[in-house]
């Protein structure tokens, strides 16, 4: 039989670090069942002083002292509880993440079609899906908590007066319906606020991002009329949220008092017999409050399995196709604690050389939203092509049915209009997308899983919208590939950015990125040209450098590759996009690219005569590009 | 800069509910704090009833008024709650509007160094935690210090000497939590800024997934994970350690200040002055006591991120506009082509005071059109800039239809002047939406069909699920952004979407020009070759936009010059070759005919002929 997911990942959980979860949890159930001692102590410290009791004043001040003694322990509880607790809370959530993240960065298959929309969306699901995860095991230990503490006060209290504790049940009851009840109601209304909420968001990053647009055309005010309405349906939206979260508070508390007041009620006639003490109803007053946590707990407890059931098929769909729950939850080396090791310690050796790529009928990502980016305007989001190429039944331009070979030694560029699918094909070949039908040959062998095996030192890709992260430079350009300063030095100067490293304040160790020195556009695409040059692989695949480097700078940049490939320091192979003269008078080989299909393949001379998309596209050269140098 | 108090009181006035609303809510809080506050004085009566062998009947029915009390009290939070929620949201409301309206008002040159997510941040963003704030500030503090001033009252006027000691020992309580609060704030501040950190990392991280698995790097980002992970929690526990021996002390304060009460009451009471009712109604007070106390400190830290929110909504609030409006502005004539004229402009932006434009002069005839070319930042951008009057020159004047754009005013050059600009911007709204801008008197739908018609966008309307209502996709910028309905596969309830392609987006913001019927358009146009198809449907559009107005083109590529009257060279800032389309091409020696032969389009008397290959040009 098929384990349930959300029992394989709780056990699976649990075992992350057993021996924590199991001290800790018995530490927890321990702070839970600590009040029942301080109900008892009140109860004899005012039978004591009501006099029920042969009373001294020495033994009020002990039960005083025991008191304090045992609001401490409590204190004390809870203290070596969070001691042990954190450390397997973090391997637990570690464990989900990395496994989820390990898949999305190694696992066969592309990538792309895995990640949701944006990013951030992504990341959303690595906190908040993860989190729901964790803490639906770890309430599994305030439950625990919360039922001995019910039992035992159950026990105590029916010694004391069967009937009363009996009727208690009913209040009881009364709030574990409300909270099940509630709960899909507060959750539905939660989900409302945060969407309107995030709906105002947006609208004001678009209004701000389209000022040009709002400005020139006069509309500020119908733009701001818009607003009102958003706001004042968020308004609504809020303002019932909080009511409905204050609703089950108020009922819960609510719930405390009604019990109190049962409590008063049908003990009067016992207390005036004397059956009841004052003590009995201290210690009664003092259960209640700490009872109505067993509904919420098993209510919560209710609530959050599916929740996590839901969590962590969100989780799993971002993993490969062919992995599942148990792949998520698998128990990983962890390393809270010290230093993980390098995953690279020496270069891989190399066998295959590459002597010819081929491509054999390959369509891909037929939609369009993958053609885009071929005008890289900084805004334009990877995010974008990852969005289309889920639905590949949607119109658009990819790529159709496209052959090319490319031998060792050769420089082959591929060219075409907006959306004619050029960088659809590289990443097709690349194995970043999917390809419908088609093969990618390398020397003669079908490759299975080109996203895992065109890497370095096979090949290596320069993209078009070209990522750094928040690290030194040198980390950005390693990525933990294991080589020296003087060989990235000379992959910084075939990537002609070694003249803008001497401006940096710190050099190799100035840290880049979104949240470290902002480098140009060009700047960017020279780095992540120098990460895949440093990598010295056979085949360099570069996706269009035209929108961030100007034509002498590219001009510099094939310079430099060129006289590096010869003499055996650069890769021997080049298979790049572009649409600039310079480059395309460099080629030994054009694949002109038009809607999706080859239209032409051969040298710019023979293209030129044959090819009409070739003339078109290079008789209208960009003004730019066409003025005369300015000296 | 404006001063601080006059900004605060801007937000003050936002946030203000009005004199009845503000009663209202003073009257839920004092309810909120008083029937709580009653309740153990029932529990009293009841205990001493009950020992002293009151009536059952009578005993009951005091428990019945503690029922009522009680529940009626916690209606009454419920119904503060309410209330204060709905006025934070009001007045945050308006104020998000203020700003926004405020911020909307400023000229490109603030936008210009702001991304929308900063905007986003200080127009919402703030405003939230200011609303947050102004809710737990209401509820937590008001409340709170309400209820133990009305604790420690109450115990005063029971016994002097106990309620002498619950007070002694309330100052002792609230001080150490202060300094213990301040104490664990840094820890705390520091996990925080770690998870921030590692969830950074990996928005990075998955948004560079490609880059990642083509450099074969994916493993070593899941050991650099490990690092961070590792780092947070090392964070995550000494922030808990310090936060859970805190929370021991206290709970530990607390018990003690709970048994001292008890001790003594029991001491007063073997002394005779003191029931035994009396002793349990002390204890539920001393009970009561710790609750405020902790929201109360919760909030310190609430505090100090609403202040520093208020000091950022401020600085928005100071900044001013540079382009100013006249008393008595000329309007720009109603109809008809409008002339333009610069003389001597020259532009340098305030921050930097670079000259970016230099002594420009440039005369248009009604109808006239105009080319200017240069390379990237010689300043054709700039010089359109002007002409929209979103900056003024530092020097020398722009005129259109012959008044200067200073002394008219903004409404009317946006009516007269329209715009096309390379990025196109979308909304993710309704085509309507995205066609008029938000404005649904702008023109009704027949008209916008016919207009979308009109650029050749008719099939494409015709192939909307729901016509002028379909819903265009977010962060289908236009630049470049592709066509491809993304009927979303999550299963939500939202409305399906279309994406739009480059060149589509192109053509709605042809139509967006149209819809206003200007005297002059201004025309920036896509650098990058679209498919054939496409470029002609937006060669078309032009042409029809162009007719019966004046036009500045910024030209990207030489063959859309060919439908000029004039062109402008511009570098560095400067009109280095200035004069008609014709004479400038037959003109060997001049820099246009050297960049026709650098592109290698031949020229000569027949230059229209040759430049306009495209088949559009058929006008000719």
């Amino acid at each position: 039989m098929r384990i349930h997911p959300v029992v394989l990942v709780f056990a699976r959980l649990v075992g992350v670090a057993r021996a924590r979860y199991m001290v800790g949890g018995l530490l927890w159930s321990l702070f839970f069942v600590i009040p029942i001692l301080t109900g008892l102590i009140l109860k004899g410290l005012f039978d004591q002083i009501s006099g029920q009791r042969a009373a001294t004043l020495d033994a009020t001040l002990w039960l005083c002292a025991a008191f304090v003694a045992v609001e401490m322990l409590r204190g004390l509880t809870f203290f070596l509880a969070l001691s042990v607790w954190p450390y397997w809370w973090h391997s637990a959530e570690t464990t989900l993440r990395t496994n989820a993240l390990r898949s999305i960065l190694t696992a066969r298959g592309p990538a792309a079609t895995r990640l949701p929309h944006s990013s951030g969306e992504a990341v959303s699901r690595f906190r908040d899906d993860v989190f729901d995860v964790v803490r639906m095991v770890d309430s599994g230990v305030d439950l625990v908590g919360a039922v001995a503490f019910g039992v035992v006060a159950f026990v105590i209290m029916s010694s004391i007066d069967p009937v009363v504790t009996l009727v208690l049940v009913v209040p009881l009851t009364i709030v574990l319906l409300l909270t099940r009840l509630m709960s899909s109601v507060i959750r539905r209304i939660h989900g409302r606020a945060r969407r309107l909420g995030a709906a105002v968001t947006a609208y004001i990053g678009e209004l701000f991002g389209g000022v040009l647009a709002i400005k020139t055309a006069g509309a500020e005010a119908a733009v701001l009329e818009r607003l009102r309405t958003h706001n004042a349906r968020r308004r609504q939206a809020a303002v019932k949220d909080r009511l409905t979260m204050d609703l089950l508070d108020t009922a819960t508390s609510a719930t405390v008092e009604l019990s109190i007041g049962l409590v008063l009620l049908l003990a009067a006639p016992a207390m005036r017999r004397g059956d009841f003490t004052v003590g009995d109803l201290a210690l009664f007053t003092s259960y209640v409050g700490w009872l109505t946590m067993l509904p919420r707990v098993i209510g919560r407890m209710l609530y959050r399995v599916p929740q996590s059931a839901v969590a962590i098929e969100r989780m799993t769909r971002l993993m490969a196709s062919y992995e599942t729950a148990d792949d998520l939850s698998r128990h990983t080396k962890l390393w809270l604690t010290e230093q993980p090791p390098p995953a690279l310690e020496a270069i891989p050796p190399r066998s295959d050389r590459l002597q010819v790529l081929e491509v054999d009928g390959l369509t891909a990502g037929y939609d369009g939203m993958s053609g885009v980016s071929s005008q890289a305007t900084g805004t334009s989001d990877p995010a974008g092509s990852r969005a289309a190429a889920r639905n590949p039944d949607s119109r658009g331009r990819g790529v159709r049915n496209v052959s090319l070979r490319v031998p060792r030694g050769s420089f082959t560029i591929i060219t075409g209009a907006v959306g004619s699918g050029k960088t659809t094909l590289v990443r097709a070949v690349l194995g970043l997308l999917p390809a419908t039908s088609g093969v990618v040959r390398w020397n003669g062998q079908p490759i299975a899983d080109p996203g895992t095996f065109l890497v370095p030192n096979r090949a290596a890709y320069v993209g078009q919208v070209p990522r750094l992260f928040s690290e030194t430079l040198r980390e950005n350009l390693l990525l933990g590939w294991p080589v020296d300063d003087e060989a990235l030095a000379h992959a910084l100067r075939l990537a002609a950015l070694d003249r803008d490293l001497d401006e940096m304040p710190f050099g190799l160790d100035t840290v880049v990125g979104p949240r470290g020195v902002r480098l140009s556009g060009g700047q960017v695409q020279r780095a992540t040209a120098a990460r895949a040059l440093a990598r010295q692989p056979d085949l360099l695949v570069v996706d269009d450098l035209s929108s961030a480097l100007d034509v002498e700078t590219e001009e510099l940049l094939w310079d430099r590759i060129a006289e590096a490939s010869r003499s055996g320091h650069g890769p021997s192979t080049l298979l790049v996009v572009s649409h600039r003269r310079a480059a395309l008078r460099r080629a030994d080989q054009i694949v002109v690219l038009d809607r999706g299909e080859v239209v032409g393949v051969g040298s710019l001379d023979e293209l030129l005569r044959t090819c009409p998309e070739m003339r078109r596209l290079w008789a209208d050269e960009s003004i730019g590009e066409a003025q005369p140098q300015p000296t | 800069m404006v001063p601080a108090s006059h900004t605060r009181r801007t937000v003050l006035q936002c946030l203000w509910p009005g004199r009845r609303s503000a009663f209202a809510l003073g009257i839920a809080i004092v309810a909120a704090t008083v029937l709580p506050l009653a309740a153990p004085q029932l529990t009293r009566r009841f205990v001493d009833g009950a020992i002293g062998g009151e009536e059952t009947r009578v005993l009951i029915l005091i428990a019945c008024g503690y029922l009522g009390l009680a529940i009626s009290g916690q209606v009454a939070r419920m119904l503060t709650a309410w209330l204060a929620s709905r006025l934070a949201w009001d007045g945050t409301n308006r104020l998000r509007e203020t700003l926004a309206e405020h911020a909307l008002h400023l000229d490109m040159g603030y936008h210009g160094k702001r991304t929308p997510g900063e905007m986003i941040e200080r127009v919402d963003g703030d405003v939230v935690a200011l609303a947050e704030f102004v809710v737990a500030f209401l509820l937590d503090v008001v409340a709170s210090m309400l209820l133990l001033v009305g604790v420690l009252a109450v115990v005063l006027t029971v016994d002097l000497r106990i309620g002498g000691i619950l007070l002694a020992y309330c100052v002792l309580m609230g001080t150490f939590m202060v300094r213990a609060q301040r104490m664990a704030v840094p820890s705390a501040t520091r996990v925080r800024e770690k998870f921030a950190a590692l969830f950074g990392n990996l928005e990075e991280r998955l948004a560079g997934a490609e880059d990642i698995r083509a450099n074969g790097a994916g493993e070593h980002v899941v050991r650099r994970f490990h690092r961070t992970a590792g780092e947070v929690y090392r964070a995550d526990l000494a922030a808990e350690r310090i936060g859970a021996g805190l929370f021991g002390v206290t709970t530990v304060g607390f018990a003690a200040g709970t048994a001292i009460v008890l001790g003594l009451a029991a001491w007063t009471q073997q002394t005779g002055t003191l029931t035994v009712g009396t002793a349990v109604l002390l204890f539920q007070y001393t009970q009561m006591v710790r609750t405020p106390f902790e929201r109360m400190i919760d909030q310190l830290q609430q505090y100090q991120k609403a202040l520093a929110a208020v000091a950022r909504i401020g600085g928005l609030l100071g900044e001013r506009r540079t382009l100013h409006e006249p008393d008595k502005p000329v309007p720009l004539p109603e109809r008809g082509a409008l002339s333009v004229r610069l003389d001597d402009v020259c532009f340098s932006y305030a921050d930097d005071g670079e000259p970016v434009l230099l002594d420009v002069n440039l005369d248009l005839a009604p109808g006239e059109t105009l080319g200017l070319v240069g390379r990237t930042g010689s300043g054709k951008t700039t010089i359109a800039r002007l002409i929209l009057r979103l900056y003024d020159p530092t020097k020398g004047s722009v005129r259109i239809g012959g008044v200067d754009l200073r002394d008219t005013d903004l409404a009317s050059i946006r009516r007269r002047i329209g715009v096309v600009t390379q990025d196109v911007q979308l909304f993710a709204a309704s085509v309507r939406d995205n066609l008029t801008l938000f404005r649904p008197g702008l023109a009704g739908d027949d008209r916008l069909r016919e207009v979308l018609r009109e650029v050749g966008l008719g099939e494409w309307l015709a192939s909307l699920p729901r016509g002028l209502d379909t819903e265009i996709a977010p962060h289908s910028s236009g630049s470049g952004s592709p066509t491809g309905a993304s009927g979303d596969t999550s299963g939500s309830d939202e409305p399906a979407t279309v994406g739009v392609s480059a060149g589509e987006a192109q053509l709605l913001a042809f139509a967006r020009a149209f819809l206003t019927d200007p005297g002059l358009v201004v025309l920036d146009e896509a650098s990058s070759r679209l498919d054939p198809a496409t470029e002609l449907r937006i060669e078309a559009a032009v042409d029809r936009l162009l007719a019966g107005r004046t036009g500045v083109l910024i030209a990207h590529r030489l063959s859309s010059l060919s439908r000029v009257d004039k062109v402008a060279v511009i570098e560095e800032g400067r009109v280095v070759e200035y004069g008609s389309r014709a004479a400038l091409a037959a003109d060997p020696s001049s820099r246009f005919a050297t960049l026709l032969r650098a592109a290698g389009i031949p020229q000569g008397d027949d230059s229209r002929v040759a430049l306009g290959a495209s088949p559009t040009k058929a006008k000719g």
